[in-house]
């Protein structure tokens, strides 16, 4: 199914194929890797929840058409 | 004998006067939990403050690093003189934390979390964490998990910072929301000695407005727990934008292959 990524630093999109077996850990490197992020921690935020990395598209709610954020994980604090 | 005759002005001599007006604030509860601080940077400082002016008194601090003049424009605490001295965080901070409340208790451990013996974690009872580094939460999430001991978790990256409360065995921990770029951080800084940084990490914006935001909503949380109001804490994450002002609570769902809850 086809769901769209949403870099939540830029405002940019992108659309993106997926299958129920792939994994958001998954979704998160491969729109990182295509919008060239600075180095860091990520993570895919759907609607009021934060989707570990190795949940299955499968075993979330997320279906076509629906929109998933990428967002920086802040990990500073020094 | 009933109670003490009441004095002109006897609310204004109270110290937590303003405290107990909330009605659920047990100052004895308060001051004997006994409070975990990992790191002593930023968050750390503002965390202590927080702390102490909120009644806590047994706290623990934990860093292994020492004061740069680049700190001051963030932490309370530190000055130019620690900078020249190159004084460590933890100590500076127990010390002076001391003209806010004689009565407190800061003890500093310089050194490095994982370097401390395995039961240290679970002699406390609550964690916060004020850590730069993955490495780092993921060993002080595992203990505390494992201990059933709650962590609370601030991170920042410029305008932007998250508090994580995880209530073991009831929530998700941080492992659960977490993905291979977190890992594929925490080695690259770990990958060329196996103890420390080697390799060159750009630094990162920090500003003392979203630090005292992040840490203000740590102590809050620990708050709660001290006063037995767990019907409040965050569920799970509070995530916050300085860009805008904004917050917004994001739930974080246990991840059915999280090792931690795999243990259950």
């Amino acid at each position: 199914m086809k769901i769209t990524v949403k870099d939540a630093e830029t405002g940019s999109t992108i659309d993106m194929d997926v299958d129920e077996d792939n994994t958001i850990g998954e979704v998160v490197e491969s729109s990182a890797t295509y919008w060239n992020k600075d180095p860091g921690a990520y993570v895919i935020r759907f609607g009021k929840q934060q989707l570990g990395g190795r949940t299955s598209i499968g075993g979330t709610t997320i279906q076509e058409g629906d929109v998933v954020e990428l967002i920086p994980d802040p990990t500073g604090g020094r | 004998m009933g109670e003490p005759a009441l004095r002109p002005g006897d609310a204004d001599r109270d110290r937590y006067d303003r405290s107990k007006r909330f009605g659920w604030f047990d100052r004895d509860a308060v001051r004997d939990t006994a409070v975990l601080v990992v790191g002593a940077g930023a968050l750390g400082n503002e965390t202590c403050k927080d702390l102490i002016l909120s009644g806590f008194r047994n706290i623990s601090l934990v860093d292994m690093d020492h004061v740069v003049r680049s700190n001051r424009n963030r932490c309370l605490f530190f000055s130019d003189a620690d900078a020249r001295q190159r004084r460590d965080k933890a100590r500076v901070i127990a010390d002076k934390a001391a003209a806010f409340a004689a009565d407190a208790t800061i003890t500093p451990h310089v050194e490095r979390i994982q370097d401390l013996p395995g039961g240290f974690i679970a002699r406390h009872d609550v964690v916060l964490g004020c850590l730069d580094n993955i490495e780092a939460r993921l060993h002080v999430n595992a203990h505390a998990y494992r201990h059933g001991i709650p962590y609370i978790d601030g991170g920042t990256r410029g305008l932007v910072g998250k508090v994580q409360v995880v209530v073991p065995p009831d929530t998700s921990c941080l492992e659960c929301g977490m993905n291979a770029t977190h890992h594929q951080v925490k080695d690259v800084r770990y990958s060329c000695t196996g103890d420390d940084v080697t390799v060159f990490e750009p630094k990162m914006a920090s500003d003392v407005n979203t630090t005292s935001i992040i840490s203000a909503v740590q102590v809050q949380e620990a708050l709660k727990l001290a006063n037995g109001r767990r019907e409040r804490l965050i569920e799970n994450m509070l995530y916050y934008d300085g860009n805008r002002n904004v917050a917004d609570v994001v739930e974080v769902p246990i991840a059915p292959a999280c090792p931690h809850h795999d243990e259950r």
